[in-house]
């Protein structure tokens, strides 16, 4: 009897609930859009809020309400994932946002402009002066062609914020094994040659996802030169896969598993797996990006570290951030215009700097801590050299898979570093051809 | 969605259980084996559970199960009020609830048809429902947004509980046709002599007689939909209509995982789950097993 009346009352609760959701769900699609046309701008970002790009928008956004009276910003904040998976859906309804932060490059923003859901923003990128904040290699995620393309053509995005890949060092351990900061790569091979003399495997990395093969593609750039990398990344030219650049780095990586350099159970680890390890002081060395930064700042309190420019390289793997961009079905398009242009102001971007990020227009003597002035001062100098050189994955969709197998490869050393060429050329060719170069 | 959904063990288990008192050593290995299983099953839970309550310093400089020095509940404070989860938590129940009553509507009418009725082109029907239910979600997701877009009801819970309600009633009639097919045809007849009509002797004879089947699959449809990622990700765009497994999405940066505050969020995200089955596990143990003639 008990059980009885028990499910009878559920039942009621869910009719219940059912009968008030039909309600819900009708209005929801009538109140969502912004009627209030020009009232109210709506702001999508996948940045978490405690990190430097979250803390800078959130400023930015009192400042934009500052200057805007009367108009209230409706901040929504999303998972990278759900913005990968809907955004062509969302862009293509009259519930695209005004503004949102999108992933550069040919597969994400490359494609949305090609299929005419982001509004050009050539103009106000003159008229705003965006295009002579940034830097030519900070652009090439900016612009894009007919064919979705980036590297030329209109804009489509405004990157505000930088990254790029570095060498995190543990100073203590350095110095334990009597270690300068090493300049040239032959420094840096031996003082890896010293830590494995110690019985330390020095660098920390994961071939399970991109740190693996970012280091791989580090070393192809430390032989490379500009037109290599317009060639690999924007199709500007041949490559080939058995020249110099890609044999040295092949060869070269499978030689440093050899050496103990890498330990050769990192092949199936995961990024976190490295961070955290490095955070615990068992690798003297990472080589990864500036993502980890203002993470490495909260989290390593056992010993001193800092980070270098990979020695005896012009290029390294490195681009703008993520890009706002505006829908082409955006109601409030100026709105967006002069929230973008807010956050490309100096205080915004020196804020996001002073938290850790990598700001692409801020002030140097702006910056207090001395960690932070070391990452600015690192990508300042990559950018006034134009020494970024992207990501090995970009070329091709599905890309990072492939490499991802091919380094493991290496590191296993179940395949001969020829052998992973030809692997990893076969997928990148396919695409020339898709795309009709 | 997948063919494992059959609910019939833990009644069996149940059954099982009663006569092991007295018995003997094999019971013992039987046990062992199912202490084993059951550590292996709560282990996730528990390697959760710890990383919850743990500062991201702490996490970083020990390892995922290392005991907390302390009781750390920012991450939890922090993701409820990051993606306001109450109101995630009411979004999703709505939607479970509504899904769960809906459904079970929908599959009784259905297989009252199929199974008792005995409609010309039943198999054929059923096979239809199954490769509904057979579909992976990935191939709906384009046709369900042009469609929603349509009719207007993009980005609402609308749409969301039109499309489970829809699904989990293709396994729904699925199931129940079969359970319906060998219902008792005397105590249809003795209804129809003493002059129930079709509608009366379903509402007064097989519903009732079906009840603990009927209480089974709406328990099992509040979970399934709880539970749903995909499509509630495609369809509830802004944050005041997400439902929990999306809203947990968020915490899943590009390169970066706080593992921590995912830790906090999966133990938000489990817990209503596993009360709600704790609430009602007696009924499921009554199992499917009806059609017994009373």
């Amino acid at each position: 009897m008990f059980r009885t009346s028990r499910t009878a009352a559920l039942a009621a609760l869910a009719a219940a609930a059912l009968a008030l959701s039909a309600c819900g769900g009708s209005s929801d699609s009538g109140s969502s859009g912004g009627g209030s046309q020009g009232k109210t701008l709506t702001l999508w970002h996948y940045e978490g809020a405690d990190s430097a790009m979250g803390k800078a928008w959130a400023e930015a956004v009192k400042e934009f309400e500052a200057s805007h009276p009367g108009v209230k910003v409706k901040f929504e904040a999303k998972g990278f994932e759900q913005i990968q998976k809907t955004a062509g859906m969302v862009l293509n309804s009259d519930q695209a946002p005004d503004v949102m932060e999108y992933n550069k490059g040919n597969a994400t923003a490359g494609l949305l402009s090609k299929q005419g859901l982001l509004t050009d923003l050539s103009e106000q990128a003159a008229k705003r002066g965006w295009d002579k904040l940034l830097s030519p290699s900070l652009q090439t995620t900016a612009k894009y062609d007919q064919r979705g393309i980036m590297g030329s053509g209109k804009w489509y995005g405004v990157p505000n914020y930088g990254e790029y890949v570095m060498v995190y060092y543990n100073k203590d351990a350095f110095k334990k094994q009597g270690i300068e900061v090493p300049t040239t790569f032959d420094e840096f091979t031996a003082a890896l040659d010293t830590f494995v003399k110690a019985g330390i495997t020095p660098i920390a990395t994961a071939g399970a996802e991109y740190p693996a093969q970012q280091i791989f593609y580090q070393l192809a750039l430390t032989k490379a030169a500009r037109p290599w990398v317009d060639s690999f990344q924007l199709y500007k030219g041949k490559v080939d896969f058995h020249g110099p650049e890609l044999t040295y780095a092949a060869q070269t990586f499978a030689d440093w598993v050899k050496k103990g350099y890498i330990a050769k159970d990192s092949a199936g680890l995961k990024a976190e797996d490295m961070g955290v390890s490095f955070i615990g002081g068992k690798f003297p060395i990472m080589i990864s990006g500036s993502w980890w930064y203002g993470r490495f700042q909260s989290e390593i309190k056992d010993f001193e570290w800092g980070s270098f420019l990979f020695p005896g390289a012009q290029l390294t793997p490195g681009s703008s951030g993520n890009i706002w961009v505006v829908p082409e079905k955006a109601k409030n398009k100026d709105l967006a215009y002069d929230f973008i242009d807010i956050t490309m102001k100096k205080e915004v971007q020196n804020l996001l700097g002073n938290s850790g990020g990598v700001p692409v227009a801020a002030d140097p003597s702006a910056i207090q801590d001395a960690k932070s002035k070391e990452l600015i001062e690192n990508f300042n100098k990559l950018t006034t050299s134009d020494g970024l050189a992207f990501y090995p994955d970009w070329p091709a969709p599905g890309y990072y898979d492939v490499l991802v197998s091919g380094v493991q490869e290496l590191i296993n050393g179940t395949k001969q570093p020829a052998q992973v060429l030809d692997e990893i050329a076969q997928p990148y060719n396919d695409n020339l051809a898709d795309i009709g170069n | 969605m997948t063919a494992g959904r059959v609910v019939s063990a833990p009644a069996a288990r149940v059954r099982a259980a009663r006569p092991a008192v007295h018995r003997a050593p094999g019971r013992w290995a039987v046990l062992a084996a199912l202490v084993v299983l059951a550590v292996v099953m709560l282990f996730p839970f528990l390697i959760v559970a710890l990383n919850a309550f743990k500062s991201p310093a702490e996490y970083s400089s020990g390892n995922p199960l290392s005991l907390p020095k302390g009781l750390y509940l920012q991450g939890v404070v922090d993701f409820w009020n990051r993606v306001d989860f109450g109101e995630k938590l009411w979004n999703s129940f709505l939607i479970s609830a509504s899904v769960a009553v809906a459904a079970v509507v929908l599959s009784i009418l259905n297989a009252y048809a199929l199974g008792i009725g005995r409609v010309r082109g039943r198999l054929w029907v059923l096979v239809v429902f199954l490769v509904g239910n057979t579909l992976p979600q990935e191939a709906l997701a384009y046709p369900l947004y042009y469609l929603s877009k349509q009719v207007g009801l993009y980005d609402s819970k609308l749409s969301v509980i039109l499309i489970f309600t829809v699904i989990q009633a293709a396994f729904g009639t699925y199931l129940l046709s079969s359970v319906l097919g060998r219902f008792p045809r005397e105590i249809l007849e003795a209804a129809a002599l003493d002059g129930a009509g079709r509608w009366r002797a379903l509402w007064g004879i097989v519903v009732p007689i079906s009840r603990p089947t009927l209480s089974v699959l709406l328990i099992f449809f509040f979970i399934w939909t709880w539970n749903e990622f995909f499509l509630p990700l495609i369809f509830l765009i802004s944050n005041d209509n997400q439902t929990v497994p999306v809203a947990i999405g968020v915490l899943q940066g590009e390169k970066m995982m706080d593992a921590t505050m995912s830790s906090a969020s999966a133990l938000l995200g489990i817990v209503p789950a596993v009360a709600f089955f704790l609430i009602f596990q007696r009924t499921l143990t009554r199992g499917v097993t009806v059609g017994a003639v009373k």
